[in-house]
């Protein structure tokens, strides 16, 4: 049977959760993220792009090329939710939805033909479902592998809806050209460019063995595999037990341990949400790292008592980084997940003592929602001590 | 060392020495059980450090001596033999087993007994004694409230406390805490407050009778006790119980009474429909009697109304069941309380009349 994937992306998310409950933010250049010293830009609106801001960017950044943009901080509890709605209805599409991070999912549509038509038709059903559920656009990208409809979805963008079909997938990675291929970052294409490979078709002529001798046995793998529009299996190292995770490749290699800190707390927040909405506890705590050499390393800890908080996770996600990443590389991505999940303290069952845990819990809900109240309150991380 | 005696004689206490072995590593001598005669008594000890028993029982001592075997092992071959007459001899390192009118025979490996680590014993002034009856209705009431979570290790274990009067006996889980405090004839030799893991308390349960008396004593790091010739020790969890005293409601307003086989009866039915993880179950208590029943599920619904002496205003409450099933089936007499004040607050349930001891239990969240 032909495979069909389809990678759902929501649009400009945050900023649309934002827009949507603050409607005077419509049409308006928004951007949200972090709005400390070295914040970065979480999500942004499309108006905002125009001016050049993009995601990952650090804020001041942002403000020296948007200075009337509207800024907010994130919040990332009410965009739990929202992704929460989102997945919900995306699961009576598919039996097989898999949550890539907060914005993002791939859906397994194979054998759906006699459920919902044609895959297009499907995906044009899916997109008005959520628009009227929801009240948020998504994009959505139809191929034959997860790779291929990641791109598929953000060659689509904004409100896109794009299918490659079976067989197209090379015709499909030469329109893309290098630079939008996924997973190919600026270091990747520099390193190409020394040897005058600035196409896919360029990169077709060299070997397997050859690209593996020039840029080492993963990323020479993985340059010969995307050059022929084949999914280097990017997602599909995912275990058969329920985990939730999220990951963020940057658009530049990085090794600033503030910045990676900066991803870790949030991304440790999103994953905590996700499991609070979902009313699940992780037993474990994992790292994912990527190196400019595509080089990947998890690592993970199960602690022997229980993760209650965004904070612990964070405290042990960076712990593991410390331990893990050598220095002199840089990250290409970076991921945080939760595992051995199982049901959690739904119904709540009220406490004769309160407890340490229970009192971490307490505050830090109390922080997301003075967050969430839009008043400044500084990061947990200023918080915790790591020596 | 060579003795004879009856099997079943020996196998009651071998049975209870396995508990005090460890089931760990097969070939550490703390999974031994130790045996050493002299004048015509058989001493049986185990221990696996943390954790000791030592008990003599009468034999036909035939030459003195002493070895131990592993307890595991020995034990099994205890219970297959016919119950008659047993030879027991050590030749090199090997004990013989055989049984005196059959050809059976047995050869057990043997580790010395100089290798068996010293028992812990408990100075003689810190003994005092206390009712069998008295010790095992405290840990009836309270054992099954302990926590079996062991990030919550300080938990594990029953809270024995001293007092001018007798004694105090407290488990929780955080959730639910049951209470006992009795008067004792006995002078009760005062001691640091101890957290005993339940394991012993068990073990103490089961070498007891129930009649009589039994001896302890209370150190800072061990637990004592005594039942006839009995004697077995265990290490006192280290850490500190918590402030359980703040949480024993000092009055509420609303009192309900059941009769308990009732709602034992009513609480079994209802639990068939009732999800099991969280096992949530909710009460409508009020003046036309309570109302027990399961959430709607996937598999149904259901429902019981039972009698019930209550004047307050209607009041929902949601429980989880076990909580109120444990205490009710260890109470004695035919009716009992549920006392409240709100719906999330601290439910007390205790036996009418009133007796020494009372069960609290946090409700959960209604939807």
């Amino acid at each position: 049977m032909e495979t069909i994937f389809f990678h759902v992306d929501m649009d400009a998310f945050f900023a649309s959760v934002e827009s949507l409950d603050h409607p005077r933010y419509q049409g308006q250049p928004l951007i949200v993220g972090g709005m400390g010293s070295r914040g970065v830009v979480s999500s942004c609106s499309y108006e905002a792009r125009a001016y050049g801001v993009h995601s990952a960017m650090p804020m001041f950044k942002a403000k020296q090329l948007c200075p009337h943009g509207i800024y907010v901080q994130g919040r990332m509890h009410r965009y739990s939710e929202e992704s929460q709605k989102i997945v919900e209805i995306l699961k009576t599409f598919s039996p097989s939805v898999q949550q890539i991070s907060i914005d993002e999912a791939f859906l397994d549509m194979t054998g759906t033909f006699r459920l919902f038509g044609p895959a297009e038709e499907a995906a044009r059903l899916l997109k008005r479902t959520v628009l009227e559920k929801t009240r948020l656009v998504i994009s959505v990208g139809i191929g034959a592998s997860r790779y291929i409809a990641k791109m598929a979805s953000s060659y689509g963008k904004p409100d896109g809806l794009y299918r490659v079909a079976p067989g197209d997938e090379m015709a499909f990675v030469d329109k893309l050209g290098l630079a939008r291929l996924w997973g190919l970052g600026e270091s990747s294409l520099a390193m190409l460019k020394k040897y005058r490979i600035d196409n896919p078709q360029q990169l077709r002529t060299f070997q397997v063995s050859r690209l593996q001798k020039l840029f080492g046995e993963a990323a020479g793998e993985f340059y010969y595999k995307v050059s022929r529009g084949i999914d280097p299996g990017i997602y599909t190292g995912e275990t058969k037990s329920r985990s939730i995770s999220t990951e963020t490749t940057f658009a530049q290699d990085i090794n600033d341990i503030e910045l990676l800190k900066q991803y870790l707390l949030r991304m440790s927040h999103e994953v905590m949400f996700r499991a609070l909405d979902e009313q699940v506890m992780g037993k474990t705590v994992a790292i994912k790292l990527r190196y400019g050499d595509f080089t990947t390393i998890s690592a993970q800890i199960t602690p022997d008592k229980p993760i209650y908080s965004a904070e612990e996770i964070y405290v042990i996600a960076y712990t593991l980084l410390e331990q893990r990443w050598k220095r002199s590389q840089k990250i290409r991505l970076i991921g945080v997940g939760l595992y051995q999940l199982y049901d959690g303290d739904a119904p709540i069952q009220h406490e004769l003592f309160d407890d340490e845990f229970k009192r971490k819990r307490e505050l830090e809900k109390t922080v997301l929602s003075l967050r969430s109240k839009g008043q400044k309150v500084e990061k947990a991380t200023s918080l915790i001590k790591h020596d | 060392m060579k003795f004879a005696c009856q099997k079943n004689i020996l196998l009651r206490e071998i049975m209870l020495a396995l508990e005090f072995t460890s089931q760990r590593n097969t070939l550490s001598i703390v999974s031994n059980v130790l045996l050493e005669t002299s004048e015509n008594n058989l001493t049986v000890k185990a221990t696996d450090q943390k954790i000791g028993f030592k008990t003599v029982l009468p034999v036909e001592t035939i030459e003195d001596g002493s070895t131990t075997v592993f307890c595991d092992k020995f034990l099994g071959i205890l219970r297959a033999l016919p119950d008659e007459n047993i030879i027991f001899e050590e030749v090199g390192d090997k004990l013989f087993i055989h049984p005196e009118r059959n050809s059976i025979n047995f050869e057990l490996r043997t580790i010395g007994a100089d290798k068996f680590p010293q028992l812990e014993e408990a100075p003689g002034d810190a003994w005092f004694s206390i009712g069998q009856k008295d010790m095992f209705d405290m840990i009836d009431q309270t054992i099954f409230a302990i926590s079996d979570d062991e990030t919550r290790y300080f938990m594990n274990g029953v809270f024995l406390e001293h007092n001018p009067e007798g004694l105090t006996m407290v488990a929780t889980d955080g959730r639910r805490l049951s209470y006992i405090t009795r008067h004792l004839e006995e002078i009760i030799n005062p001691f640091q407050s101890a957290i005993i893991p339940a394991k012993f308390l068990s073990l103490l349960k089961k070498s007891g009778t129930g009649e009589g008396t039994l001896s302890l004593a209370v150190t800072e790091s061990i637990v004592f006790a005594r039942i006839g010739d009995q004697f077995m020790y265990c290490a006192l969890i280290k850490g500190q119980f918590p402030n359980y005293r703040r949480v024993i409601p000092a009055t509420q307003t609303n009192i309900c009474r059941l009769s308990i086989s009732d709602m034992l009866e009513a609480l079994k039915r209802v639990s068939l429909l009732v999800e099991n993880k969280a096992k949530r179950m909710y009460l409508d208590i009020d003046a036309g009697g309570v109302t027990v029943s399961s959430e709607e599920s996937d598999f149904g619904q259901a429902k019981e109304t039972i009698n019930c002496d209550y004047m307050g205003s209607s009041c929902r409450l949601a429980i989880n069941y076990s909580y109120l099933m444990s205490p009710l089936k260890v109470m004695e007499g035919q009716d009992f309380l549920i006392c409240f004040t709100e719906a999330n607050r601290a439910i007390t349930i205790k036996p009418d009349p009133e007796k020494d001891y009372f069960h609290i239990i946090m409700p959960m969240q209604i939807d």
